[in-house]
């Protein structure tokens, strides 16, 4: 072999394709391959995070539930608590009132009773007055027996 | 000269010279192999247009066709050159995927029957200086193309040389090697040796093997008609591999030598 321009036109030819596949496609390509490489993970970064997520949003979810049922039957327990205790209040309250709506009453009758009697009394002796007064007015005279009527009005005094 | 049994026959000694010869214009240095140059520069333009298509369009993507093929040859290479180099080389990488693509193809063109397209050319009146058919189509079968590839190399390699050991480590490590300095003569005979013999067992591999592999199929293309189909097709399934692996190794071994050069001094 010589030495000719052959060598020389091909190792041209060579380095002129070495320059051209980098920049035309060995660079394009490989940085493609690179970002679609972060793609991926940050795809499968991204899955995980959003499992784990999930997992928190189901732990989350689960506690929230267990929260609200707690607090329901506390709220239950409590106005079975309120309920009783209204109850019981409602119950002395009324008692009270209903002592009091007898004792009252009780008083009533009683005045009632006395009125009763005080009129009755009025009335018998008005009526034992008058029996008298017509059988005295039949029999005796006023100036007669006025002393004993006198003595008889002073101790009704 | 038997009638009929065609020009392979005819005269083999001819039939085989005029094919391992190079359609050649002009003298001394300024000689060019055209078949060697119009072929290499032809499938380079192809793999450029490719290449072109496809880094253009490139997709971030799912890639489909081209884009998936290139991806591989890419991922292929790269591992090679991560492997062999501790911190990242811009150069390499597109260097060794040049190679391996184009020996390769430039290996393929071995799979075209022999008499094809010399016969063709002689017909469009592309002929020799003595007037007949003359037409290498296998460029790496022309010590041109791949002392030209392993040159380039080898200057890279210097390059990376005197880059990180500078030039005097460079030269130093001439005198050093293998033996300490008290052996400094032999030493650099040794090395001397060595570092030629890199590229010069690069460019003589490649093109001992296609150029064999070529006489091969000239051989074979001298025997009878009816006999050539079994060797013909025997060897061409047998030099898909020699084909392939000649570009591989074309390729693994710059790589190594660009990757020993990129070492620092020790």
């Amino acid at each position: 072999m010589n030495i000719t321009a052959t060598l020389f036109g091909q190792m041209i030819t060579f380095v002129i394709f070495v320059w051209f596949i980098k920049a035309y496609l060995w660079e394009p390509l490989t940085s493609a391959m690179d970002e679609r490489t972060n793609k991926i993970a940050d795809g499968l970064a991204s899955a995980e995070l959003g499992e784990k997520r999930i997992d928190e949003a189901n732990i989350e979810y689960n506690r929230i539930v267990d929260e609200a049922k707690s607090k329901a039957s506390d709220v239950i327990t409590m106005a079975n608590q309120q309920s009783s205790n209204i109850i019981g209040e409602a119950k002395t309250i009324s008692k009270k009132e209903a002592d009091k709506i007898i004792a009252l009453s009780n008083q009533q009758i009683g005045q009632d009773l006395n009125i009763a009697k005080d009129t009755l009394r009025k009335d018998i002796s008005r009526i034992a007055i008058s029996c008298a007064e017509k059988i005295i007015k039949a029999e005796i005279n006023e100036e007669k027996h006025k002393a004993i009527f006198d003595e008889a009005l002073k101790e009704l005094k | 000269m038997s009638q009929g049994e065609g020009p392979a026959t005819d005269n083999p000694v001819a039939y085989i010279s005029h094919h391992l010869q190079p359609l050649q214009y002009g003298d001394g240095f300024w000689q060019i192999n055209v078949d060697t140059m119009f072929f290499s520069t032809l499938i380079m333009l192809g793999v450029m247009w490719v290449a072109y298509k496809v880094g253009k369009n490139v997709s971030v993507g799912a890639p489909t066709g081209a884009q998936n093929i290139l991806e591989t040859l890419i991922d292929f290479v790269n591992g090679l050159v991560k492997e062999a180099f501790p911190k990242p080389n811009k150069i390499v990488g597109p260097l060794g995927l040049t190679i391996f693509v184009w020996v390769f193809l430039m290996n393929a063109m071995d799979l075209i029957p022999v008499d094809l397209l010399p016969k063709a050319a002689e017909m469009m009146g592309i002929v020799g200086q003595d007037g007949k058919y003359a037409l290498k189509v296998v460029p790496t079968t022309d010590p041109h193309t791949t002392f030209a590839m392993a040159l380039t190399v080898f200057a890279i390699c210097v390059y990376y040389n005197v880059k990180n050991k500078g030039l005097g480590g460079y030269f130093k490590s001439f005198l050093v090697h293998p033996f300490g300095i008290a052996l400094a003569p032999i030493n650099f005979v040794l090395t001397m040796v060595e570092e030629i013999a890199k590229p010069l067992s690069l460019a003589l591999r490649l093109f001992g093997n296609m150029f064999t592999g070529e006489l091969v199929f000239l051989l074979i293309a001298i025997l009878p008609w009816y006999i050539i189909p079994i060797p013909g097709s025997m060897w061409a399934i047998f030099h898909i591999l020699v084909i392939t692996l000649q570009a591989f190794i074309f390729m693994v071994l710059t790589i190594m030598y660009i990757s020993l050069a990129s070492e620092e001094s020790h």
